[in-house]
């Protein structure tokens, strides 16, 4: 066992006394870059022992920046290596390289060198990187090894042959200092770009097998500053490498960098496509289905720690399809564990929603409904062609993985067909499901300091920006804040952004300084304030979209709610479709705002007039749609007769009707703080 | 009173350049810098800043290019470099778009002819070019890579860019110095989006073209209009990511049915009428470069945007 | 700044007594706010509300109404400097010019042209507007028989251009009934032209070169008595035009130059490049463009732009639904469903064209939204494709029961099976790729 701390000072020596004796000028043929690593580092033109000297010291003596030159210096001295060694690679093929990494067709880097104990396990590693798209660059013994076990290196087999010994590793750093100049903007001389750079962009691993020098671990070493992981494989401890296993080496140098293969096929034997999604299966098409409540059924998805997820692997418990009658309906519990370094567990809700598509999207197989209430079919005719309970979890596992490729790095899916366990299972979900309810509904505009926006909708509505927020849901109604916040991780150039919200402003409407500042912009400076929690003062912008308008009717000092399926005229001497056209376009217009349904039942709801009180009119049926929640609402408020109070069309149309029957009813509207 | 036009704006419009000349390393008889505006266009005060371009585009295989764009054209159909010569020498234009259509062949593999004829176009006219790249994804990587290395040096304008295809293209700009069509359906946001996903993959914004896709005219073509009227308008109000330049590119236009089945007498001029109208709208939207299939209309447009430029009375 | 409707209704009477014709104050309110009610109409309003109210609630550009009956058209009345913002809503006219030098027979001939020639687009007919008449004689007794001659046969709206007030009191003998627009008034000239327009209740242009002789000069014109009227700031150039004509729309919807606040004429056959001045005109606020008669070919590019331009961005032109042929289909030809925005027909309608395969598109009544959002929006879903199979007859146009619907509908197609007993197909995603899908799906 070597240490690598104390093998890496002895090199560091050495190195310094190799440089103290270069003796002649030298160059790397074929480039613009000069030493490219010197270059880019410190924007020195290094081309003789002077140079060398001065670009060694200003990078405190970094070993990558002496191999480099002294690998110069051997050429210009005993020259090249001969053939298969590449040695130092031309600018043109650099340029070529580099298009592949920006282009996608190359995921990543990869930098392999020493002498390996056991050919076969190099060969093994090498073949992995070819499959997995890395482009790998070879130093040293492990060239040889290969082709003794007939693997091909070459350009074009991404296995690049740098040079007999270790130190020609040193290469991949250059190329890497070149792609960042060429095509990441990277200007010489400023180290800072580069590193990040290196660290963030590059995507490199490095993969050591025993056999180095001093020197070789040293300038090895000095890569980590690169942000590159250093893997070795046998013989090496201390220091900051990370030992492994040769089966594990790539796949955790992929991991460690984020480098994903993405998913394009999935291998069932079942068309999967958006287009399936409406095909419903009937009860005569139907092999087998779980849930519906002909039998216990549930599903659950929860995020674990990245090692106790294996990506792609899918478990079925119990009997699989061959063991299910015809017609049958049979116990069904779909577990899928997912992990991945952005995931958080506030998504876990609206990725399990995702379910629902994903498998509708299968040929032959069918969902509806959620959680413990899901009702899944599969057809015959999906059956005959060889489908399976497990083909459900395969299909899941890769549609999870190719929509969220950046959020999710492995997804689980277990299948229990056995009822005890899944009865089991069903509990614990249920407790899982109760919890989360507690969390949404708990969750407060005070207890986030970012809210999000939505400007969807500025294709029609140019200066309308949504604003949403724990309690105040997208007028539409379609987006949640959690949504939002999930759309905004996963594309974040989308069109939910994060909102500061800053400073109060006034709290009573829900005024804050960052919500201000940020609508200002995105309105193009249409829009200086918005109030979230008042229709009077600074209402937000309506788009089109909402579900509801709420609007001011002066004359009872309240306001009323109309939502876009009631085709009527209202108290307010309009219809709905009358006000939709005056108020839509991203206008802010005070005394009315477009609403979601849920937002009639937030606390926060019509804050700035006084709360629920002011709620005079709403059409009956949108009234029955939210009686329940309303009522129970009303009823923690401590105000249960409210909901009577509030008229609908069959107790008022006009105005005049509904003054007359607000003051039957003594609508505490009428005696609250005048409106205008 | 002053009765001047002040919209208080904030920001301009950046440049790009297109074509490189021996001094720049490249070959071409000249260069253009598009975009520097810093108000409406025409409304513009500077004497300097440069009319809009007329591109005339050309491709490497007519098999469906529009039937009246090929006979206005005649013979130098058949062979790319004497088209893009006569686009140069004869329809006067500011720029020629080659459209790769041999790469539209289904099933095809080997693309490695796209670098010769992006050379025979180089060698054939001195006018900066752009260069439309394949349709299909499966090939892009190679096409894009043999249009950058055969163009190197002469600062082309590679299209298209798509969010969900950009990277090849990229690629080639970062390589091998060029710039890129960004193309988005319609919709100023989405426009936004891929300028940031460029931007991401080190794309600097100087080499970047909007193309806001453009439906032809009496076709869509009202939503393109105001979709250039707001990223513009979005530009100069100061979002960074939406200050480039904008190209106009309305490929269907010889394929409507009001050109396509107009009588055979009137048929050219309502193809060149129907590019007209739509190039003058464009270019007052805001469009920096228009794209042009008939000859004729190279000349009639140019005359319109010297008049446009050419104030006697009215200073803005 | 327009004041919202919260501020009006602040100072309406709140009687909601109905006599403006609204049910209540607030519903007047809004409309004031939207620039579409007239104030007027308020027997309670107090003078100082008016004062504020008139200000700031009439039209920022006044609307003129030009000729009568079927063919009068209404310029002005405008709202925005962008369409985007809401919409540009009156569209320009555009009139032939003929000079009274010209024979009877001539005239006729563009009369004729310019009351038939009709171009249909989208369900919509498309005309020009009416004729412009040159006094180039100079005299009084041609002008007034050309229009006599025009007035004999047809209705259209006409522009007199003159500087001989005789020649304009005369000819105005003839057709001051129908609202004939006057041309032109200047410094010198306007109060003769005054007396005249008021004599006979005709709008009048004013021109001048520089927008504070034109704004001062309107001002003269209101004194005088007249209210309906254009402006024309005499461009030399398209340059001057874009400049001048963006200026005055800027200044007079922000209010900033009442005096600016109307509509915009010009005349584009003198500038030498009629087709580019045509366009500009339309696209940038010109709301009378005087052209000489031209081409179809100018002729339909010209009336499809102001088309498309004045089309409002937030309601999508429409398709009237029904079953469209594409080809001459059999009773084996495919049918394709798609919505009936204007820009989805058409897009499909130009692929499926190019595929040469002859087929049917049903096309059913989404009210202009497109694919998505009506199926988000559950505009499109069984019942209207159901029904819309009925009241087409589609069953009777063919043998097969097999429907093709727009990828994005996927989520429908069950439903639509169940609904229609028709076997459903799932096209695809994007139009551009019906020609393949049809290739590989339906001859399957």
């Amino acid at each position: 066992m070597i240490d690598v701390n104390q093998a890496a000072k002895l090199g560091q020596e050495i190195l310094n006394k190799q440089m103290s004796s270069l003796s002649k000028p030298f160059v790397y043929e074929d480039t613009a870059y000069h030493m490219p690593v010197s270059y880019a580092l410190t924007g020195i033109v290094v081309h003789d022992p002077e140079t060398a000297k001065h670009a060694y010291k200003l990078t405190n003596s970094n070993p990558i920046i002496a191999t480099e030159s002294l690998i110069a210096h051997s050429i210009a001295t005993k020259g090249r290596e001969a053939s298969p060694y590449t040695g130092f690679i031309a600018d043109t093929v650099i340029r070529k390289l580099g298009y592949s990494l920006v282009d996608g067709s190359i995921l990543g880097l990869a930098l392999v060198v020493g002498s390996p104990k056991s050919k076969d396990a190099a060969a093994a590693i090498c073949r992995e990187l070819q499959e997995k798209y890395m482009l790998t660059f070879l130093a040293g013994e492990v060239i040889s090894a290969l082709s003794n076990v007939g693997v091909k290196v070459g350009l074009e087999y991404r296995l690049i042959p740098l040079g007999a010994t270790p130190k020609y590793g040193v290469h991949f750093v250059d190329i890497i200092a070149r792609v960042a100049m060429m095509f990441g903007g990277v200007t010489p001389g400023d180290s800072h770009r580069l590193l990040t750079y290196a660290t963030e962009r590059a995507k490199a691993i490095v993969i050591v097998f025993p056999g180095l020098t001093p020197e070789e671990i040293a300038s090895t070493d000095a890569m980590r500053v690169l942000g590159f992981p250093i893997f070795s494989i046998n013989g090496y401890e201390g220091g900051e490498w990370i030992p492994v296993s040769p089966e594990n080496a790539v796949r955790m140098g992929m991991e460690k960098k984020g480098i994903r293969v993405t998913v394009t096929a999935i291998p069932i034997p079942m068309g999967c496509s958006p287009a399936f999604e409406g095909k419903s299966i009937r009860k005569e098409e139907m092999y087998v289905e779980f849930g519906g409540g002909r039998s216990p059924a549930f599903e659950l998805l929860q995020m674990k720690p990245q090692n106790e997820v294996t990506n792609g692997e899918v478990i079925v418990i119990g009997p699989e399809i061959d063991k299910m009658k015809e017609g049958s309906a049979q116990p069904l519990g779909l577990i899928i564990h997912v992990a991945g370094s952005m995931m958080k567990k506030d998504y876990e809700p609206v990725l399990e929603r995702r379910i629902h598509n994903f498998v509708n999207y299968g040929e032959g197989s069918w969902h509806v409904a959620q959680r413990d209430l899901i009702w899944v079919r599969i057809s015959k005719e999906a059956v005959a062609k060889g489908v399976k309970v497990e083909h459900i979890g395969k299909l899941l596992a890769s549609k999870f993985r190719m929509d969220f490729p950046q959020l999710l790095d492995a997804v689980s899916v277990t299948l229990i067909t056995d009822k005890e366990q899944v009865l089991i299972e069903k509990q614990k979900a249920e407790t899982v499901y109760g919890e989360r309810d507690a969390r949404i509904r708990g969750m407060r505009d005070s207890d986030v300091d970012i809210y999000y926006s939505c400007t969807l909708c500025q294709t029609f509505a140019p200066n309308h920006v949504c604003v949403i927020t724990p309690e105040r849901p997208a007028l539409c109604g379609a987006i949640s804040w959690l949504d939002g916040k999930i759309a905004y991780e996963i594309s974040p150039a989308g069109a939910n952004q994060p909102i500061q919200k800053g400073q109060i402003i006034n709290s009573q409407n829900g005024e804050f300084d960052g919500v201000n500042r940020f609508v200002k912009k995105a309105s193009h400076g249409e829009i200086e304030r918005c109030s979230l929690y008042s229709i009077m003062e600074f209402p937000m912008t309506c788009c089109g979209c909402f579900e509801c308008i709420a609007l001011m009717l002066p004359e009872v000092n309240g306001i009323m709610i109309v939502n876009r399926e009631f085709k009527g005229v209202t108290p307010s001497g309009m219809t709905f479709s009358t006000l939709a056209g005056t108020i839509g376009g991203g206008a802010q217009t005070p005394g009315f705002a477009g609403i979601s349904k849920n937002y009639i039942l937030s606390d926060r709801f019509l804050q700035g007039e006084g709360g629920i009180e002011r709620l005079v009119w709403m059409p009956a049926q949108l009234k029955e749609e939210l009686r329940k929640r309303l009522e129970k609402k009303l009823l923690e408020k401590g105000i249960p007769n409210l909901f009577d109070k509030i008229a609908d069309e069959t107790k008022a149309v006009t105005i005049e009707e509904l003054t007359k029957y607000l003051e039957s009813t003594k609508h505490p509207a009428l005696t609250m703080k005048p409106l205008v | 009173m002053e009765f001047n036009l002040n919209f208080g704006w904030s920001g301009s419009i950046g440049e790009v350049i297109l074509g490189a000349t021996n001094t720049d390393g490249g070959t071409r008889k000249r260069s253009y810098h598009i975009g520097g505006s810093s108000n409406l266009p025409f409304i513009d005060q500077k004497e300097f800043s440069e009319s809009p371009l007329i591109a005339f585009e050309i491709c490497d295989n007519v098999q469906y290019w529009s039937p009246i764009a090929k006979s206005a054209c005649g013979d130098v159909i058949n062979d790319v470099k004497d088209w893009a010569k006569t686009a140069e020498t004869s329809y006067d234009a500011d720029l020629v778009r080659l459209h790769l259509t041999s790469t539209r062949e289904r099933g095809l593999r080997d693309v490695s002819f796209v670098k010769k004829v992006v050379e025979n176009v180089l060698s054939a006219t001195g006018l900066p070019l752009i260069i439309e790249g394949s349709n299909e994804p499966s090939i892009d990587s190679e096409v894009f890579q043999q249009c950058g290395e055969a163009g190197q040096g002469e600062r082309l304008l590679l299209g298209t860019a798509e969010a969900n295809r950009y990277r090849s293209i990229a690629a080639a700009a970062l390589a091998y110095n060029h710039s890129v069509i960004a193309q988005s359906p319609i919709d100023i946001n989405l426009a936004k989006q891929l300028n940031i996903l460029l931007r991401e993959i080190d794309v600097p914004h100087d080499r970047i073209v909007i193309d806001p896709y453009t439906g032809a005219l009496g076709y869509g073509f009202e939503y393109s209009y105001s979709a250039m009227e707001r990223i513009r308008f979005s530009g100069l109000k100061g979002d960074a990511d939406l200050t480039m330049p904008m190209i106009c590119s309305p490929i269907d236009t010889l394929n409507i049915k009001e050109v396509r089945e107009a009588d055979i007498q009137n048929q050219n001029t309502i193809a060149v009428m129907w590019e007209f109208y739509t190039g003058i709208a464009a270019a007052v939207a805001g469009a920096e470069i228009i794209c042009i299939r008939h000859p004729k209309t190279v000349e009639l447009l140019k005359k319109a945007f010297v008049a446009l430029k050419t104030k006697n009375i009215y200073q803005g | 700044m327009a004041l919202k409707a919260l501020d009006i209704y602040k100072l309406l009477p709140k009687k909601n007594c109905k006599e403006c014709g609204d049910p209540t104050c607030l519903t007047f309110a809004m409309k004031l706010a939207g620039g579409k009610g007239d104030i007027d109409l308020c027997p309670y309003l107090d003078e100082n509300a008016k004062t504020v109210l008139g200000a700031t609630t009439r039209p920022p550009i006044r609307l003129v109404k030009l000729g009568v009956g079927e063919r009068s058209i209404s310029v002005g009345e405008e709202f925005v400097f962008y369409r985007h913002e809401k919409t540009f809503y009156h569209q320009p006219g555009i009139f032939f010019s003929v000079s009274d030098n010209d024979t009877i027979d001539q005239i006729k001939k563009v009369t004729t042209i310019v009351r038939d020639e009709t171009l249909t687009r989208v369900g919509v007919d498309l005309h020009f507007s009416g004729l412009a008449i040159r006094n180039e004689s100079g005299s009084a007794d041609p002008f007034a028989r050309v229009i006599s001659a025009i007035e004999e046969i047809a209705d259209l709206p006409l522009i007199l251009i003159s500087d001989n007030p005789n020649a304009l009191n005369n000819a105005l003998v003839h057709c001051g009934t129908y609202r004939p627009l006057i041309y032109a008034a200047d410094s010198e000239n306007y109060k003769v032209l005054c007396e005249i327009s008021k004599k006979h209740g005709c709008p009048l242009v004013v021109k001048a070169s520089g927008l504070e002789k034109l704004a001062q000069l309107t001002k003269m014109c209101t004194k005088e008595g007249v209210t309906d009227l254009l402006i024309d700031p005499h461009p030399q150039t398209l340059g001057d035009f874009i400049t001048a004509s963006s200026t005055i729309r800027q200044l007079a919807i922000t209010r900033m130059a009442p005096d600016l606040g109307y509509p915009v004429f010009y005349d584009a056959s003198k500038t030498g490049q009629q087709d580019a001045a045509i366009a500009l005109g339309i696209v940038k606020y010109a709301s009378v463009i005087i052209t000489d008669p031209f081409s179809t070919a100018s002729t339909k590019a010209a009336l499809t732009l102001r088309q498309n331009i004045y089309t409002d961005p937030q309601k999508p032109i429409q398709m009237n639904p029904g079953l469209y042929r594409i080809g001459s289909p059999n009773k084996d030809a495919p049918v394709l469903l798609t919505v009936n925005f204007s820009l989805t027909f058409f897009t499909l309608e130009g692929y499926l064209e190019s595929t040469r395969i002859p087929c049917f598109m049903l096309i059913v009544d989404t009210e202009g939204l497109s694919v998505l959002t009506s199926v988000a929006a559950g505009k499109l879903n069984e019942t209207l494709v159901r029904d819309s199979i009925k009241k087409f007859e589609v069953e009777n146009e063919i043998n097969h029961r097999k429907l093709i619907i727009p990828g994005y509908a996927a989520p429908l197609s069950g439903r639509i099976e169940e609904a229609t007993g028709w076997k459903v197909l799932v096209g695809p995603r994007d139009a551009a790729e019906i020609g393949e899908f049809l290739i590989q799906e339906w001859k399957k």
